[in-house]
């Protein structure tokens, strides 16, 4: 019952005048964002919170999550346009949403993307609506042995899950981890790794880290692709922006099968919108009586992967906002964005903060039916901002990076460290090292030693703690099979395949 | 031959790493790890990361000697100039970033880059530039109140 009352307090937060204003600017700079190539929702999070510092902490959430869940319809956009995926997940609208374009069903492929995204994302706010609650009283029984090991849970399952090399993954990890270390040590107030610079006693922040590694990197890559003249062009939308009865009837079964599917992969660390999406893919493709027209323009397939990394947000928000742990590198940006603001997600924050969690989470269902809005009629307006040359558009984005730097400490420190994690980026993108297990182990690194120290006071100094309870063993399994998963995969498949062949 | 580097950057990573851990004071009030037990399960994490990278060098090495592929070598590239001409010409923009100011530094900056990756369109590119680091200057400094530096001109 007081549950009940909270989530209708909830709502009553989330239509406040300045909250919906909030909620409004968000989903619009969020779909600008998605469909811009440069900034994505995690540098475009990043460089909002040293502008923002000043608001009511509710207000700036709401924006920030309106501008994640937002980057994702607006990403769908340049998928179908120029079959560049606007932000990564968009990856498998821009096969078969681009072939719809080239045959001048532009229109249709958009709408369907706004119209399931949605139905997915209204789908997804309604699990995390559902599960949020149940999880938050497990979560109250986690001690510092069970968050240590839950963290290292989502980093190993973050690092061997996304790239091509679980190696490189944990690497990226670690080297996050080691970033996280450098600064005054809270506990014995020493200074480590410091290298005499006063402006790292604080750390080194995660804003610059993250504004670096996906902004100015992809300026780098951008440049480099107007040089090489890789850059593509936008294609005109063409045929009515809605969708012909059959085209209906095709498309509902995927946005729901989508919906379900990205909420369930967006709750489970590492996973993301991009496997999402590739899940809806192949599921729909598989369940479809016309597999033959996947790939050639099957309006299945921009229904079902739009609408899974959709839904995928708000899965992702779940072990955020229940546990204080994200599962992948947007949402770790926005543990950053709560700390910030002296907010803690967790269990605790449901009951110490029910205005906050309710006022954001019920904010996405109007966010949502806001982007709705804004993605059919106005999506004339949003396409217009492909056609801004790239030359023009990508020195800018520096720009803005630099003052978002500039702003948190108004020191030219940060400024260097933005240009040195973009070479990072750059080069960590040409030699197949993920940087999303960086960002994530950043983050949560200061956290993670802290819970390690901790557990290990309570216990004396016996590391059998960390193996005393029925969660912290489960959550060991777990990370082991994470890490041991990309090497048994490829050998169970290769025994397979001889198996076949005998 | 990139991951091969990766390895031995992950190898001089891990040692520098060690020794600077070495250089941290230890005091262990009521704290039994202290501030060098966490750092040093990194480097042996990274050196561990290291040998798993290896192993999957080997791995990789043994599958292109069965598949007959060889490929996998870095070349230096004309557009790698051009990447590290954008670094430096960043690196200068930095630098003359407070003593110059945000908006004739960014001015400069943003003139030489669009002037070369949008070339032909001067009049646009004057124009947006102009606007741009106008616009920005007034909204961050005067809207929402972020400090940046002002350098040799006086508002």
């Amino acid at each position: 019952m007081e549950t009940l009352t909270h989530i209708l307090h909830g709502f009553v937060v989330a239509t406040q005048p300045i909250n919906l204003w909030y909620t409004f600017l968000g989903v619009f700079m969020g779909t600008i964002i998605g469909v811009l190539p440069g900034i994505g929702p995690s540098a475009g999070i990043a460089l909002l919170i040293p502008i923002t510092y000043g608001m009511n902490p509710t207000s700036a959430l709401i924006m920030m999550a309106g501008i994640y869940y937002g980057a994702k319809y607006g990403g769908s956009t340049t998928a179908i346009l120029i079959r560049t995926p606007g932000e990564a997940a968009s990856v498998m609208t821009s096969i078969d949403g681009y072939e719809m374009a080239k045959k001048g069903r532009a229109g249709a492929a958009l709408a369907v993307s706004a119209i399931g995204s949605f139905i997915a994302g209204t789908i997804g706010v309604i699990g995390l609506t559902l599960f949020a609650v149940p999880l938050t009283s497990m979560a109250l029984k986690f001690g510092p042995a069970e968050y240590f090991t839950l963290m290292l849970f989502a980093m190993t399952a973050v690092s061997t899950l996304t790239g091509k090399s679980p190696a490189k993954g944990i690497i990226a990890t670690i080297l996050g981890l080691m970033i996280a270390t450098i600064g005054i040590d809270l506990q014995s107030g020493q200074a480590r790794y410091t290298m005499g610079i006063p402006e790292f006693q604080d750390g080194v922040g995660f804003v610059v880290v993250v504004v670096g590694l996906f902004a100015m990197a992809e300026v780098l890559r951008g440049l480099e692709g107007i040089y090489r003249g890789t850059s593509a062009e936008a294609m005109k939308i063409k045929g009515k922006l809605w969708l012909t009865r059959e085209e209906w009837r095709r498309s509902i079964g995927p946005i729901w099968r989508g919906g379900i599917i990205g909420f369930v992969i967006g709750v489970l660390p590492g996973a993301g919108g991009t496997i999402a999406a590739i899940m809806s893919y192949t599921t729909e493709k598989r369940l479809s009586k016309h597999p033959e027209e996947f790939g050639h323009g099957a309006i299945e397939g921009v229904a079902g992967p739009e609408s899974a990394n959709n839904s995928d947000t708000a899965g992702a928000l779940v072990p955020l906002l229940t546990l204080g742990i994200p599962g992948g590198g947007a949402t770790a940006v926005m543990l950053g964005a709560f700390i910030m603001y002296g907010v803690q997600p967790g269990p605790m924050l449901f009951q110490t903060r029910p205005d906050l969690v309710w006022g954001l989470i019920n904010s996405m269902y109007i966010g949502n039916v806001m982007l709705v809005v804004l993605n059919l009629p106005l999506i004339g307006l949003f396409v217009r901002l492909l056609y801004i040359p790239q030359g023009i558009l990508y020195p800018m984005i520096v720009a803005i990076s630099a003052i978002g730097a500039y702003a948190i400490n108004g020191s030219v420190v940060d400024l260097w460290l933005i240009l040195l994690f973009g070479v990072i980026g750059y080069i960590f993108d040409k030699v197949d090292i993920p940087v999303a297990p960086l960002v994530l182990s950043l983050v949560l690194g200061g956290m993670m030693e802290q819970s390690f120290r901790q557990a290990m006071t309570i216990s004396g100094g016996e590391l059998k703690i960390f193996y005393g309870s029925a969660i912290t063993v489960t959550l060991l399994v777990m990370s082991l099979i994470s890490v041991m998963l990309p090497f048994i995969i490829p050998r169970l498949r290769a025994m397979g395949s001889k198996g076949d062949e005998s | 031959m990139t991951d091969r580097i990766i390895f031995v950057c992950a190898l001089l990573l891990a040692g520098v790493y060690f020794w600077g851990t070495a250089q941290i004071p230890s005091l262990e009030l009521g704290d039994p790890l202290g501030p060098k037990a966490f750092p040093r399960m990194l480097g042996v994490g990274l050196l561990i990361a290291a040998a798993m990278l290896l192993a999957e060098i080997l791995n990789n090495r043994k599958k292109a000697v069965t598949d007959g592929d060889d490929s996998g070598g870095f070349k230096w590239e004309p557009h790698d100039w051009v990447v590290l001409g954008v670094v430096a010409w960043t690196a200068l923009y930095i630098v003359l970033f407070e003593p110059l100011g945000y908006m004739l530094a960014t001015l400069i900056y943003l003139l030489v880059l669009t002037g070369y990756f949008n070339r032909g369109r001067h009049l646009m590119n004057s124009l947006s530039c102009v606007l741009f680091v106008a616009i920005s200057y007034f909204a961050f400094t005067k809207l929402l109140g972020v400090n940046l530096a002002r350098g040799i001109i006086p508002f």
